[in-house]
This record gives structure tokens, C-alpha cells and sequence, in this order.
């Protein structure tokens, strides 16, 4: 059925947007994971996709390759830790400063908000799909 | 103008057509669809079975290889409506 290769496509968004939300849960998770210093502490990652070609899609659904599986890349943010004056605490420095993650929590939020959104997105695009399958077998019925 | 008598081998069926095995009909179709659809429903229930012990495909896969076993049951069952309907057509024919 050639209803399967749309399912695909929008398998493979699904599996992407995620894999976005793991990657984004897990910087908030690590967010107030303080290091010993600045370059021990964890590097907040993101998500970088790379659109394929509809061609691209397909030959990939021919070979049976496992959906999204290359597409999207996950790469650390280019981000410097967050210096915290503490100076009590176990990690701080001797000017008493403690490294922190640098994980922008604002835009941590919105990209959460936007993978929702996409998968969302993605989940409809799929039902619009199977409605339209659904509604070819009525053809010819009573 | 001649007119050639019909031989009776020229009707009659030859010994090879007698003996050769009727083609695989409808009826094999049929029932290599119920085949296939039985084992896209099986697979799609081991899924959800790996899914709920934590392992194995991702949700939204599973969901969608439901998805796809319910669609092949509808179409095989649309095929058995439209074949159920020709033959009751058949049987309400006035001979």
C-alpha cells in the first residue's frame, strides 16, 4: 500500500522531534549539575537536522533503512559555563566561583514548546494520511 | 465456396489441458491476503508486546504499524464485502 511510504515520512518527523525533546530534557535535567571547573562541566547539546529530498526519502524507504536514522545529529552548544560566586561549595574555586552548565533555560523551554508542536504537527499530517486511505476503501460502498 | 467439416479433436480439449494443473485462481489470492494481513497484525501485536516491556520499537512506530494492520484488514474486508455482493447478485438472477 502506498499509503505506508507517507506514514514513513512522517515516522521519520516523529522520530526526530524526539529525539529533539530527549536531547532538551536532558539539558534541563543537567542544568544545576555543577564541575569541578568550567571545561568539566556538561556541555549542553542540540539537535541538528538535515532535511532530505523527497528522492532522498524514498530511496530510503526502498532500502528499507531504519526512519530518521541519519538525518538528525546531535552536537554541543557552544556555550560557556555559568560562574556562580559559592564560595562554601565543595567545587568552588579559589576565587570561590563554581562552574555551572551553561543551558539557556528560556530557550530550552521554547525549543521544547516547538518539538511539541512538530510532533504534533507530524501526528496530524499522519491521521490526514490514514483518513484519506480510510476514505479510498469507501469507494464503491454502500 | 468449401465449408470444412468440424472435427470433434478441434473442440474437445487436448490431454495436455486436461492434465495441466488449473492456475491459481482467486481464491489463492484470497487467501495469500488473509496471509499477509494476519502477519501484519501479528507483527504489530509483538510490537506493542515489546513496547510494553520497555524495549524494542519506538512508540509512534508501533502505533503506526497498527495503523497500517488495521487499513490491510479494511481493504480485505472491503475485497470480501464486493465479492459477497457479486455472488448475491448472481444468486437473485432470474433464470
Amino acid at each position: 500500500m502506498d499509503y505506508r511510504a507517507a506514514f514513513q515520512i512522517s515516522a521519520a518527523g516523529m522520530a526526530t522531534e524526539k529525539l529533539r525533546l530527549d536531547v532538551t530534557t536532558l539539558n534541563l535535567a543537567n542544568m544545576h549539575a555543577a564541575g569541578a571547573s568550567a571545561d568539566q562541566v556538561y556541555r549542553p547539546q542540540r539537535v541538528l537536522t538535515q532535511a532530505l529530498g523527497f528522492g532522498a526519502q524514498f530511496g530510503r524507504l526502498a532500502a528499507a533503512a531504519q526512519a530518521g536514522g541519519s538525518r538528525a545529529v546531535v552536537v554541543p552548544q557552544d556555550k560557556a559555563a555559568r560562574m556562580v560566586h559559592e564560595p562554601g561549595h565543595p567545587y568552588a574555586n579559589s576565587q570561590g566561583m563554581v562552574a555551572y552548565p551553561g543551558v539557556d533555560h528560556i530557550a530550552e523551554m521554547v525549543t521544547l514548546n516547538a518539538a511539541l508542536r512538530a510532533y504534533e504537527a507530524n501526528v496530524t499530517a499522519m491521521n490526514a494520511a490514514r483518513t484519506m486511505a480510510a476514505r479510498t476503501l469507501d469507494i464503491g460502498g454502500q | 465456396m468449401s465449408i470444412d467439416p468440424v472435427s470433434l479433436s478441434a473442440i474437445l480439449p487436448t490431454s495436455e489441458q486436461f492434465l495441466a494443473p488449473p492456475a491459481p485462481g482467486f481464491a489463492a489470492w484470497v487467501n495469500e491476503s488473509i496471509g499477509a494481513v494476519n502477519e501484519t497484525m501479528v507483527s504489530a501485536d509483538a510490537g506493542v508486546r515489546q513496547v510494553a516491556l520497555g524495549a524494542g520499537p519506538s512508540l509512534h512506530e508501533v502505533m503506526i504499524d497498527l495503523e497500517e494492520a488495521r487499513l490491510s484488514f479494511q481493504l480485505l474486508a472491503q475485497v470480501r464485502n464486493r465479492l459477497l455482493d457479486a455472488y448475491q447478485e448472481v444468486m437473485r438472477m432470474q433464470v
